[in-house]
């Protein structure tokens, strides 16, 4: 115990003494947080408040075309121009804004795109009827035309995300106009057929109300998931496993400076040694969590994000952050063992953490990833770090719920803490 | 008779992985208990090879180590005990004190409270850092460190001590006060055995020497009994180069 408690107190000393150290632990992770959080933030309200700029040629100018462009100018997303109908060089111009950058998505709307779909609409129609009605709307028989087209050029910078929701706007829009030709082609069919004068007072908009809702068990009032929920616990658990830096190189400055030799020659197992550098840095890695979480809470808030919610189990909250600062911790002495330099650790190490945090979802949720990356990232500590925090903060988890990733977390623990140990013991084989 | 005898080696041989030489070939010595005991030779000699495998921080390929009578592969921990180990590397934690340092080697061998404090306090003083000591390691001088990293060995006050090159890159002063302790050490009944490449030194300090070369001994004897041998050479120096050679060592 006593070698033990010297340990600890010793590598106290020397951490609250490394001045440049404590920064990197404690302000990098911060300063990581706000920046992440309001970076994410204002790419979600980009969207939704700075509307998107869309260049129209509208070549059509009829039903089709005028319904297009109004749907694109009610829509929140767009701020639509139309650009003006030159003649042939009209599209070569749209299309030099759009490369340009000076619009991010242009539309061109082609010519005569109403009566083709009409054209198309009464063809289809008369598919439905007996032989005998084949010329119902005239005196020749109808021919099924080329689709009424629209064409989008974006500006490469644009993101996927822009382009999908361009082209599903078009689609609703297109639909919808659809809808309302044929609707307007079945009206004078009864006109024409059944003499029945149609009133046209129908409105067949809004028929079908799609409400959205995020599920809980037992209609539990759950938090909202926004940029905060989930860059305060991705960046924090990244932060603590950070520790690997200064404890693995901690660890190596002490075997190069013939100070473990000092230890090893020691009576007794080496094990007091190891353990009091684990304390040390399992306790730094908590103080990491606990200013982290409290940022979420008192500091994003001023900053005009969303306040953290933590969730309602705090027992599960301690539980999950201490296995996540053991495992930080373990990595950390795992890697000091095996690396032979203060460079390869620090190298080592901070590759190791960002591809355990980019294969973990730190930076992309682990559901838009391939299937393949889906099953790697089962493997990374970060993963499990980060799906706890999510099933704590998100599904107001307890203890029993997130003791999975709590065991997986102490598991890697303790294969860190054997590894290092034979390597330990292997070095003096030598 | 045995019970003279601190360290007792037999056939000793260590094999670096990787490697096609042996560090130390088929080495044996014995050590009587209260002697100074002076292992010399050229860099690369396996000096350090030796004290390393002495004081189990690496092991033997092969051969057999016995410390006061205690078989080191069977019962090291016991060994442990009873040793003190000076690096030639300045083992110390930069960032501490000298206070705290010598607090935390205290603690590891075990020591604590009035006992480990008045020993700090005692040896700090006898060292001439007593006005330093709760001073950080790395603003010390060369002297000052290699004094501090000796203190750190003989915390303790082990039965037999290990010193790599002690006095390496120091001042005369400090080596002064270095030897003189070592010797008052040796009188109330500690063991040492040392290394160095200082000739002159080693031939005033030890009581016996051993001049190694490619892990054997290629000579031992006590000081004058070796001068005596090489009457053709002045000092300890000549002598060690006569056995030795003058060819560069890497």
């Amino acid at each position: 115990m006593l070698k033990y408690l010297a340990s600890t107190i010793k590598d106290f000393i020397i951490l609250s003494r490394d001045k440049a150290g404590l920064a990197m632990l404690f302000l990098m992770p911060a300063a990581l947080i706000i920046i992440m959080t309001l970076l994410q933030d204002s790419t979600f309200k980009a969207l939704e408040e700075k509307k998107l700029p869309i260049l129209v040629l509208n070549y059509d100018k009829d039903t089709f075309g005028i319904n297009i462009v109004e749907g694109l100018k009610k829509s929140k997303f767009f701020k639509v121009t139309e650009q003006p109908d030159i003649g042939e060089q009209s599209e070569n111009e749209l299309k030099m804004q759009v490369a340009k950058g000076a619009f991010q998505i242009g539309v061109v709307i082609h010519k005569n795109a109403t009566n083709v779909l009409r054209n198309n609409i009464k063809f289809n129609i008369v598919q439905l009827l007996p032989e005998k009605e084949d010329l119902i709307f005239g005196d020749e028989p109808l021919l099924l035309q080329n689709a009424a087209k629209i064409e989008s050029y974006f500006d490469p910078i644009t993101k996927n995300s822009f382009k999908q929701s361009i082209t599903s706007a078009l689609h609703e829009f297109s639909s919808a106009v659809e809808a309302k030709i044929l609707f307007g082609i079945y009206s004078s069919l009864f006109r024409e057929l059944l003499g029945m004068e149609i009133k046209n007072k129908a409105n067949f908009t809004n028929l079908v109300e799609i409400e959205s809702a995020y599920a809980s068990i037992n209609d539990e009032v759950i938090v909202v998931p926004n940029s905060v929920q989930h860059n305060v616990p991705a960046w924090t658990i990244f932060a603590m496993f950070f520790i690997v830096i200064p404890l693995a190189g901690n660890i190596i400055k002490e075997r190069e400076s013939g100070v473990s030799m000092r230890l090893r020659i020691m009576a007794g197992s080496n094990l007091p040694f190891i353990l009091g550098k684990i304390t040390t840095f399992f306790v730094v890695g908590l103080l990491q969590a606990a200013t982290m979480l409290l940022i979420g809470v008192l500091i994003l808030p001023l900053i005009g994000l969303p306040q953290l919610i933590v969730g309602d189990s705090y027992s599960a909250l301690i539980l999950l952050t201490a296995s996540v600062a053991l495992a930080a911790a373990g990595y950390g002495v795992v890697i000091g063992s095996i690396a032979t330099s203060q460079e390869q650790s620090s190298i080592f190490g901070s590759i190791s953490v960002v591809i355990f945090a980019a294969i973990g979802g730190i930076w992309v949720p682990v559901f838009i990833m391939s299937e393949t990356m889906q099953l790697v990232s089962k493997f990374s500590p970060l993963n499990w770090a980060l799906n706890g925090y999510y099933d704590v903060f998100l599904r107001n988890a307890g203890i029993s719920e997130i003791l999975y990733y709590v065991a997986m977390l102490m598991i890697f623990f303790l294969i860190c803490i054997c590894i290092a140990w034979y390597y330990n013991m292997s070095r003096k084989e030598n | 008779m045995d019970k003279n005898i601190a360290i007792e080696v037999k056939e000793l041989s260590k094999r670096y992985r990787n490697t096609e030489t042996l560090a130390i070939n088929h080495l044996s010595l014995e050590v009587e208990s209260g002697e100074i005991f002076g292992l010399l030779g050229p860099n690369g000699a396996g000096k350090t090879t030796i004290i390393s495998v002495l004081c189990n921080f690496i092991t033997a390929t092969s051969g057999e180590v016995m410390i006061n009578g205690i078989n080191l592969k069977s019962d090291a921990d016991n060994i442990k005990k009873i040793i003190g180990v000076v690096p030639q590397e300045i083992a110390l934690f930069p960032n501490l004190t000298a206070y705290e340092n010598l607090r935390f080697f205290g603690n590891m061998y075990g020591l604590k409270g009035n006992i480990l404090k008045e020993k700090i306090i005692q040896l700090i003083k006898t060292f001439g850092l007593a006005n330093k000591a709760h001073q950080k390691i790395h603003t010390y001088s060369g002297g000052m460190k290699r004094r501090m990293n000796l203190i750190a060995g003989i915390l303790h006050s082990p039965e037999i001590l290990f010193l790599d090159e002690p006095t390496v890159g120091i001042d005369v002063q400090s080596r002064a006060v270095i030897i003189e302790y070592l010797k008052k050490l040796n009188e109330l009944g500690t063991t040492i055995v040392y290394t160095s490449h200082h000739m002159e030194e080693a031939e005033k300090f030890c009581t016996k020497i051993a001049i190694i070369d490619m892990g054997k001994i290629i000579i031992e004897g006590s000081p004058a009994g070796l001068l005596r041998k090489y009457s053709n050479c002045y000092n300890l120096e000549d002598v060690f180069l006569e056995i030795t050679g003058r060819s560069l060592r890497d």
